[in-house]
């Protein structure tokens, strides 16, 4: 059997791991959940390689840098105040890093593209700029947040309808304090 | 698994420093290691993670150590057996050339699920068509399916497009599926070989986990075979059986029987474990079944394979086609089919990596024992294990347990749903967690209850 080569444009492993719990902020999902343990999945590289090449390194970079440095703020915000705060939510016109961070929101939970500047607003959202990718897709946060799966996939077993559904929590939600923990 | 994992590592973890602080040596927790054993591994066993390791190094190490479970489950269901159907301590593996096998004494699907539903047997005698009582002599087997589902020949609505494979020489490939005793045990206990027992037994199916320092919990094995000439005896596990194949109406022929000599070409291993309530899916082939992707774009090419021919060009010959209809096994096909072995595993490179390095580990010893054992010609391509479960149950919110690697096909078994589209291309948790008794209830991972009458 023949071995393929590793990518070598692979991102670090602190990048990524920087990447998913920002996310986690964003979201209000779990850290753990975003990018577990063990991931062969590895949505987090998926997400923040696909999203440099949308808008760049250097753009990526000064995001990034803005989160590190909220992270080690003293007192240590809660996720809630950093995602507030990346997003820009009590400004009426959010800056190209914060159209950024709606950006990274919508990729989670629709895995799809949504170039920056064009979400917001008061109506609906145009349609994506694309699909990132068939994992992204059946695994994208929407479906864990309504305690359900995207048309064409499930996991749960035949008859799973008729039962109560499992817990928010089991799906990765992070109710207590706004995620990224 | 992620929560078992980790328990275990920050035991293998406790253990190192237990060992580092009484013994003043560099001793640490044996790694797991491909061994020449009878013994059936009641589950895998885990070493320790690299220090600081990446999500990728993770994978690596601990995809290895299911790939050693896999091997060492292959080298003992493959261990000659001694009178009681274990493999027997005082013989080894290929030490022949070749050798009977354990898991040849597992029952056969199509003595569990009679007629009637009548109760069945592990030992008993086995159910002979009348067009097989002319050949058939005692001890030996009978294999009929032409597809990894029984009814491909007479069910025309398969999903994934499911049908035959034919080898090179126009004949079609034949499959069969045994169970484990512990498996069986289950099935008598529960009554769960008839109709009538699924409709009356409450509750959720639950096949019993093998544990690391336990008894082996239910295995299925699948296993696929070629027609092939005394000529190639040496290069494959043989087995001189009765191809059966029933009458048909549409297309029509009628049924017919007769011994053939046929070569393993595909083994699918399928194990329910405290480190997977998914069940492990460790999946072998022969080593001249088909070439990859790669080695068709690079050209290199072996001479001769089982299911692919190196000479006809892909306009002629294009890969991966279900054979056209009519299917008819009884006669040798015009057709051939032309496989080549997808690349499933692309952001996953840790399977590949992990199981060329196993397959490497495992020749050695199997050449140390005989340098014409035919199990040198079989190879591990992978082995499917859920990256996050708990001890003999899934984690709720996610029954698949987020499978390592995120899929994975056997090209004998699997021909034409090989790729990387979720809920589509093979990936054997995923596909297996919609399998149901003939009630509609699920069946823990199990597709063989339906077949109850």
């Amino acid at each position: 059997m023949t071995t393929n080569p590793p990518n070598p444009s692979t991102p670090s492993e602190a990048t990524v791991q920087a990447f998913a719990d920002m996310s986690a902020a964003l979201t209000g999902f779990q850290s753990s959940f975003i990018r577990p343990f063990l991931d062969p999945v590895n949505l987090s590289g998926t997400f923040y390689q696909f999203a440099v090449s949308q808008v760049g390194q250097p753009r990526m970079d000064a995001l990034m840098s803005a989160f590190d440095a909220l992270s080690n703020q003293t007192p240590k915000p809660t996720p809630q105040q950093i995602a507030d705060t990346l997003l820009e939510t009590s400004l009426d016109a959010p800056s190209l890093q914060a159209q950024l961070c709606q950006s990274i929101v919508a990729m989670w939970y629709l895995g799809s593209w949504y170039t920056p500047g064009l979400l917001g607003g008061g109506g609906f959202a145009p349609p994506a700029v694309q699909v990132i990718s068939s994992q992204a897709y059946t695994k994208s946060l929407v479906w864990n947040l309504a305690q359900s799966h995207p048309m064409g996939f499930s996991a749960f077993t035949f008859g799973y309808w008729s039962e109560q559904p499992a817990s928010l929590e089991t799906f990765g939600v992070d109710t207590g304090n706004g995620g990224g923990q | 698994m992620k929560k078992f994992i980790t328990i275990i590592l920050l035991t293998v973890v406790a253990v190192t420093m237990v060992i580092a602080t009484s013994i003043p040596t560099t001793m640490a927790p044996a790694d797991p290691a491909i061994v020449l054993s009878p013994n059936i591994p009641g589950d895998a066993t885990f070493g320790p993670l690299p220090p600081n390791a990446t999500n990728e190094q993770k994978l690596l190490a601990i995809q290895g150590d299911f790939d050693i479970y896999s091997w060492n489950t292959f080298i003992a269901l493959n261990w000659p057996p001694g009178p009681d159907g274990n493999g027997d301590p005082n013989k080894k593996i290929g030490q022949n050339g070749d050798n009977d096998t354990v898991w040849e004494h597992y029952r056969d699907v199509a003595n569990i699920f009679l007629p009637g539903g009548a109760t069945p047997t592990y030992n008993g005698p086995v159910s002979v068509p009348t067009q097989c009582k002319a050949s058939f002599k005692p001890g030996m087997r009978i294999v009929s399916q032409v597809g990894k589902t029984p009814t491909v020949l007479s069910d025309f609505s398969q999903p994934f497009n499911t049908g035959p494979i034919i080898d090179q020489n126009g004949n079609y490939t034949r499959f069969e599926i045994l169970v484990n005793k512990p498996m069986f045990d289950y099935i008598l206990a529960n009554k769960l070989y008839s109709k009538a027992g699924q409709q009356a037994f409450t509750g959720e199916v639950a096949f019993p986990c093998g544990g690391p320092t336990g008894p082996e919990g239910a295995i299925m094995v699948k296993s696929a075979w070629k027609v092939i000439s005394p000529a190639d005896r040496g290069r494959f596990h043989t087995q001189t059986v009765l191809v059966y194949s029933p009458a048909s109406q549409n297309p029509k022929y009628a049924a017919s029987c007769s011994p053939k000599l046929m070569g393993l070409v595909g083994l699918h291993i399928g194990h329910k474990t405290d480190s997977a309530s998914q069940w492990l899916w460790s999946t072998f082939e022969h080593v001249d079944n088909v070439p990859t992707e790669a080695d068709v774009a690079s050209g290199k090419l072996k001479a001769k394979y089982n299911y692919y021919n190196p000479k006809c060009s892909a306009a002629n010959c294009p890969p991966n086609k279900v054979p056209p209809r009519p299917w008819v096994p009884t006669k040798v096909s015009a057709f051939h089919s032309q496989v080549v072995r997808m690349n499933m595993f692309k952001g996953n490179e840790f399977a590949f990596t992990s199981a060329a390095a196993r397959n490497a580990d495992a020749l050695k010893l199997l050449l140390g024992v005989n340098s014409k054992s035919v199990w040198q010609n079989y190879e591990l391509i992978s082995t499917m294990w859920p990256t996050n479960t708990g001890k003999c149950q899934a984690t709720p919110g996610d029954p698949l347990g987020t499978p390592a690697p995120n899929f994975l096909a056997n090209t004998t078994l699997e021909t034409y749903i090989q790729g990387m589209v979720p809920n589509v291309s093979s990936n054997c948790i995923e596909c297996h967690n919609n399998a149901t008794m003939t009630n509609a209830k699920p069946s823990d991972f199990t597709y063989i209850l339906q077949r109850a009458q």
